[in-house]
């Protein structure tokens, strides 16, 4: 796998491509509550200002006002940190926008502890619990900028409400630019036969950069990019489980409600398996790089290696 | 007299209008009580305080046609107090959205008429509501579409005084005069009483006049339950343009039904059948 740093985070990626789409469909608004330097919205504001809603620091107010605007059938892209858009706008974003199922995409930032520097205020590691959790809602998660270019198409081909979680800073890019992304898909990034790793968002550059390692001690690792995360790619996910027979989740979120519970009861009724699942532990981060915070908090690369091999000695039976 | 009677095409006088009004409250009124008492469920207090408001708005100055419920040129109305929705409900039922033998069904399993306001639900519902603090966003939503569109409908939201106490009502109220949405208009139907007590107790937020000018909104104060005066403020504030118009109409919680009227306890009770029955005797022959 070929691992290329990335020139911008995803944030700016999927804001880059929703100035492009403004060109390609000239009905769509945005809304922006005064992080538009920060989530780059200010880019189709530059180029679209009509079309573009400054509503100042109030998030839930900029949420309920785009579900306002979106409820004759308009789309609205609404843009703020993933801490402002699904906790404190939590309900607004159910009762006015998911409960009438509005077409408003929301270009969440700050994800995780990708805004590790920032501390504990900006880093939105509940964000996932709360965006499946709710009715008419799907999530959408990139690993790198061209997928984040996609699953801006995506949220705006997709009716109804479509959440999207970005990163802060930049990583890595992995994939090429024909590559196509759908609602509910998932790509297997590196094949393996031993343990399925079952990630999204940064997590896929841990995985993958495990995978590796491992595969330099005879592990084989199959990792997929469970980049759908409602709806999510169960076909994909129980073809992979039935030839590996053990399942490790990462995600940089609280272990709690995230992607991990919701394949654990996924594999319970379906497929009962070896399993584990890295996450926070019912913890807050805090402030640092990115590398130290996930190091730290049990999420980085090292983990992932040490919890496949605790599956693997679980799976032959020891 | 009454508009049923003027010949179409002619021009209503304000008192033809106004008796015309008038016995549309009287109905509406009775609806709400009687389907309260049905559904032995819901809020009928705050629904009674907006009965002039809401036939002023449904039977006189809002723009629409209940065969078309999405008609994109219907004037948008936002009932920000949702539990309020009986009146809505009536209003909507005696306009012809749908059969007045739904109200009976409020609340009920299987109906339309849900417990708060559902756009996807009942015909003639504009946008989902019932979560207090939040409706006069959703209206600045939907008078930034009329703008967009070019189009010339009005967005009217009716707020409760208590939701006023939620930030978010500021947060909207800033930012519809920052768009200067003319498109706008808020009515506050100031009954006084919110769920646990006089308004001037449980968050005082007078002097409202001043802080709905602060924030550069035009601002009228009526009386509430006086349909000429309800009529001239929504007519005035129509030929307005320029900024976001709000009209504060004191109000009686619970208005035309002596027992009900400024007690808190009717906020979101239903009536007893002995109750009811007094209720709709004093509606029926009421001056309200």
């Amino acid at each position: 796998m070929n691992l290329k740093k990335a020139a911008v985070p995803t944030r700016r990626a999927f804001a880059e491509r929703m100035k492009e789409y403004g060109a390609i469909d000239g009905e769509f608004v945005v809304f922006e509550a005064d992080i538009g330097y920060s989530t780059y919205s200010h880019l189709f504001g530059d180029a679209y200002p009509q079309r573009y809603f400054q509503m100042g620091i109030a998030e839930a107010n900029t949420m309920a006002a785009a579900a306002g605007m979106a409820a004759d059938g308009r789309t609205v892209v609404a843009c703020s940190y993933g801490v402002f858009i699904t906790m404190r706008a939590v309900e607004t974003v159910r009762t006015y926008v998911c409960y009438p199922n509005l077409n408003v995409k929301f270009l969440s930032s700050h994800g995780g502890v990708t805004a590790a520097v920032d501390g504990v205020t900006h880093q939105a590691t509940e964000d996932i619990a709360f965006m499946t959790t709710l009715p008419n809602m799907k999530v959408l998660v990139p690993a790198d900028t061209e997928a984040a270019r996609k699953c801006f198409d995506l949220a705006l081909r997709t009716p109804g409400p479509v959440f999207v979680r970005l990163m802060r800073d930049p990583i890595f890019d992995i994939y090429p630019k024909a590559e196509p992304f759908v609602l509910g898909g998932s790509k297997c990034l590196r094949p393996g036969r031993d343990l399925t790793v079952a990630c999204y968002g940064d997590m896929v550059f841990q995985a993958l950069e495990a995978g590796e390692e491992l595969e330099a001690e005879g592990i084989l690792v199959e990792v997929l990019d469970m980049y759908s995360l409602k709806p999510f790619d169960a076909t994909a996910l129980l073809e992979s489980i039935s030839r590996t027979g053990a399942l490790l989740v990462v995600e940089n979120h609280q272990r709690r409600n995230g992607l991990g519970y919701e394949l654990a009861a996924f594999c319970l009724k379906n497929r009962p398996l070896p399993f584990e699942n890295l996450g926070l532990q019912d913890t807050f981060a805090e402030s640092g790089s990115y590398l130290e915070v996930i190091e730290s908090y049990g999420i980085s690369k090292s983990h992932i290696k040490a919890a496949a091999k605790k599956l693997l000695t679980q799976k032959a039976g020891g | 007299m009454d508009l049923d009677s003027i010949p179409a095409g002619a021009a209503a006088t304000m008192e033809q209008r106004v008796a015309f009004l008038r016995r549309k409250a009287r109905e509406v009124r009775f609806h709400i009580v009687d389907m309260i008492f049905t559904a032995q469920s819901g809020h009928p207090g705050g629904a009674l305080s907006a009965v002039e408001i809401m036939v002023a708005l449904y039977f006189d100055q809002a723009r629409l046609d209940p065969s078309r419920p999405r008609w994109p040129d219907r004037d948008r109305i936002v009932l920000s107090k949702g539990h309020c929705c009986p009146v809505l409900y009536a209003c909507l039922a005696l306009r012809g959205y749908f059969p007045p033998a739904e109200l009976k069904k409020l609340r009920r399993f299987g109906s339309i008429l849900q417990g708060h306001p559902d756009m996807n639900k009942t015909l003639g519902v504009d946008i989902t509501s019932g979560s207090l603090g939040q409706g006069l966003s959703l209206g600045l939503g939907m008078a930034l579409e009329g703008r967009m569109l070019k189009k010339d409908y009005r967005v009217y939201v009716i707020l409760g005084d208590g939701e006023l106490n939620e930030g978010q009502v500021w947060e909207a109220a800033a930012a519809a005069a920052k768009f200067k949405l003319g498109n706008l208009i808020a009515i506050v139907d100031r009954n006084r009483l919110q769920m646990d007590g006089f308004t001037e107790e449980v968050m005082p937020m007078e002097p409202l006049e001043a802080k709905f000018a602060a924030f550069n909104w035009r601002v009228h104060r009526i009386d509430g339950h006086d349909l000429a005066q309800v009529l001239d403020a929504l007519e005035a504030a129509r030929e307005l343009r320029e900024a976001p118009v709000c009209i504060i109409a004191d109000t009686v919680k619970g208005k035309g039904v002596s027992f009900m009227e400024n007690r808190r306890v009717w906020h979101g009770q239903a009536p007893t059948a002995e109750e009811y029955k007094r209720a709709v005797r004093e509606i029926l022959r009421g001056e309200a």
